[in-house]
């Protein structure tokens, strides 16, 4: 039952690290290791069993890659507006795209810069303290992190 | 004598903040962590307001010494609280109370620049 489990753990090993390095290095090298096993009969024979079905699979190959989904302007607008909503001071019921921060809704340059803060930790990027300070609505938020992301230019 | 805007204010409360973002407690407990951040944030948020409407421009300037003294501190000593200080040698008066004002002129002389803003003679 060891061995079985063993050969399963080598099996997803060899498949995964194959798909990553297109070649059976690892699985020989896997299989290097577990020669100095004294119950490894079975399991070498495992591993060049799914060396060649790695190999017929090497076609199939294709490298994964992690990232986002790609940004849209309602996507960037409903966001902002998602953590506009979040923050205490602001009411959300007279939250539009366009009310400005200071005249519409009451708050000061303080609460400007925590809002900014707030859209860098959602979005992940930092903003420059000379653009931060201009973005007074919700609306010129979008319009620059659209610009900074390159989206529908 | 440069005047002190308010886009260096600003930044400075901006710079607190990007320092609560990546604050790291000595203890390395992630308990500490989250405790300190929260801490560095609202001890911002509350000094800054209560300092907000000050308008001459030595204690305007005095407030961002101070400012920048607790985050040169609190950095150095990893520890965001203010360090506490003792009172000055024969700063506090007898058993009828703290009003002689001989006193109260040594102890407000005494006090470290990054305490000014608290108020510690209740």
């Amino acid at each position: 039952m060891a061995t079985r489990a063993l050969t399963q753990c080598v099996r997803s090993l060899t498949r995964s690290s194959t798909r990553l390095f297109q070649g059976s290095v690892i699985a020989r090298s896997s299989s290097a290791l577990l020669f100095s096993n004294d119950r490894s009969f079975s399991v070498i024979g495992c591993t060049q069993r799914t060396r060649g079905i790695e190999q017929s699979r090497i076609s199939q190959l294709s490298r994964q890659y992690g990232g986002l989904p790609p940004l849209t302007i309602e996507a960037i607008t409903e966001r902002v507006m998602y953590v506009l909503k979040l923050y205490d001071k602001i009411n959300p019921e007279n939250l539009k795209a366009s009310s400005h921060f200071m005249k519409d809704l009451g708050l000061d340059s303080l609460d400007q810069v925590e809002i900014i803060m707030a859209m860098e930790d959602e979005f992940g990027f930092e903003i420059p303290d000379a653009a931060a300070e201009k973005l007074m609505t919700p609306a010129e938020i979008v319009q620059f992190i659209a610009d900074k992301k390159d989206v529908y230019e | 004598m440069s005047s002190v805007t308010r886009a260096e204010v600003l930044s400075l409360y901006r710079r607190i903040f990007r320092i609560a973002r990546s604050w790291q407690a000595q203890s390395a407990l992630q308990h500490d962590t989250d405790t300190e951040r929260r801490y560095i944030v609202q001890e911002a948020q509350t000094l800054f307001r209560q300092n907000q409407q000050l308008t001459e421009q030595e204690s305007i300037k005095k407030c961002l010494d101070e400012c920048n003294a607790r985050i040169e501190i609190g950095l150095h000593y990893r520890n965001p609280y203010p360090r506490p200080t003792y009172l000055p040698p024969m700063g506090l008066a007898t058993q009828k109370g703290r009003k002689f004002r001989g006193q109260q002129k040594l102890r407000k002389q005494a006090k470290p620049v990054y305490l000014q803003s608290h108020d510690d003679d209740t």
